[in-house]
């Protein structure tokens, strides 16, 4: 009405005025938004630059002293060789030498990854969980058998490549029947004949770096040289055990570990089953290289764990193909 | 002012490290907690030890081709 009143002119400013207003409204929401997301946009930076320092100083904090110790060790033996420059002290120049050295030495042969052991077991226990659900579940009762692969170096057609994997088969009933080659090369999970699954092993990664140490494939050495050459690598080399004896027992072999960095997984915490068939992936890894040393089938007849969980004696058996 | 050790200390010097490295690179393990705190990568020393080995006969051939 007040329209009217004013006349003309007004009523042309007024209309402007509503679809001005009209028109503002969800500016208003845009630029509402823009700031909120402007805002979170910048606490997020600062939240990202707060977690950088936080994990910095978590990693000061958790360095070994190894570098410090040497940056000291070289300022003290810098000055102290300035000082035997200065004074003409060869007593001084020696330790200056000393000193400098040590520090030197000591930033060269710092490790440039330093992983706890008790990692190792955190990272394996989930794999170990599902592969125990898995049997429970299909209720399988079948002890697992490691089957041994084809040497790389081996012609195969393409359909029959997937047999250079090797494979750990657990079957579904406790009679051992081996699934046909066919079958294996299809690198399927589920086998329908005979019942029972296919998995990789725990130690499939191990050993290849077995091998890698090695400098050859274990189907290229006899039985004799993976007897001499596993408590090498395995103490000595990759140091994943203090102690490792490996003897064969009649018709089973025997090995003896002692301090294994993977045995908090055979604390009875864990409650794991299926560590005491397919075995660690230790003493799997060494069911791998048995089975293509051998290149017979390899099963895990027994284990005994030691009290404090420290020695851990394993017999396995050869089976033939 | 000069550096008061002649070319022979040096090289009994660096005789003597590359013993002790040798030795300290077969005895330690870095699996072992002997080391306490200290970690340090066992070939790295043993490589360091050669080194030394290296520049001592270095040393020793230095001193044959210039016997002063």
């Amino acid at each position: 009405m007040e329209v009217l009143i004013y006349g003309k002119s007004q009523w042309k400013k007024w209309k402007i005025l509503v679809s001005l207003k009209s028109r503002d409204k969800p500016k208003d929401d845009k630029e509402s938004e823009q700031a909120t997301v402007q805002y979170l946009m910048k606490t997020l930076e600062n939240l990202q630059k707060e977690n950088e320092i936080l994990k910095r100083d978590l990693l000061k904090s958790k360095r070994t002293p190894t570098g410090k110790i040497g940056f000291i060790l070289l300022a003290i033996g810098a000055l102290t060789l300035a000082g035997s420059v200065i004074n003409t002290s060869t007593v001084l120049a020696f330790i200056g030498l000393g000193l400098t050295f040590w520090g030197a030495l000591f930033l060269f042969a710092r490790p440039v990854k330093f992983v706890k052991s008790t990692l190792l077991d955190s990272t394996a226990i989930s794999s170990y969980t599902t592969i125990d659900r898995m049997i429970r579940d299909l209720s399988y009762k079948g002890k697992p058998i490691y089957i041994p692969p084809y040497p790389k170096e081996a012609y195969l057609p393409e359909y029959l490549k997937g047999l250079k994997e090797m494979i750990v088969f657990i079957p579904a009933e406790d009679i051992v029947a081996m699934p046909t080659i066919e079958e294996m090369a299809k690198k399927q999970f589920i086998l329908e004949n005979p019942k029972g699954i296919c998995i990789a092993p725990p130690g499939y990664g191990l050993v290849s770096l077995f091998e890698r140490e090695l400098k050859t494939e274990f189907t290229q050495i006899s039985i004799d040289e993976l007897y001499n050459s596993l408590p090498t690598i395995i103490v000595n080399n990759l140091e994943l055990a203090e102690e490792f004896e490996i003897n064969p027992e009649k018709d089973l072999i025997h090995v003896k570990i002692v301090n294994s960095v993977y045995n908090d997984l055979y604390a009875n915490e864990q409650n794991i089953k299926s560590i005491h068939s397919i075995g660690c992936p230790l003493t799997s890894a060494i069911a791998c290289a048995l089975a293509k040393t051998t290149g017979k089938l390899i099963v895990v007849v027994k284990d005994l764990i030691s009290p404090d969980s420290k020695t851990i004696e394993i017999w396995y058996q050869t089976l033939e193909a | 002012m000069y550096f008061p050790l002649s070319l022979w200390d040096i090289g009994l010097w660096i005789a003597m490290m590359a013993i002790i490295l040798l030795v300290t690179s077969e005895l330690i393990g870095s699996y072992s907690d002997h080391f306490g705190d200290f970690v340090i990568e066992k070939t790295r020393l043993r490589l360091a030890a050669i080194f030394l080995g290296v520049a001592f006969m270095i040393t020793v051939l230095l001193r044959i081709a210039i016997p002063s």
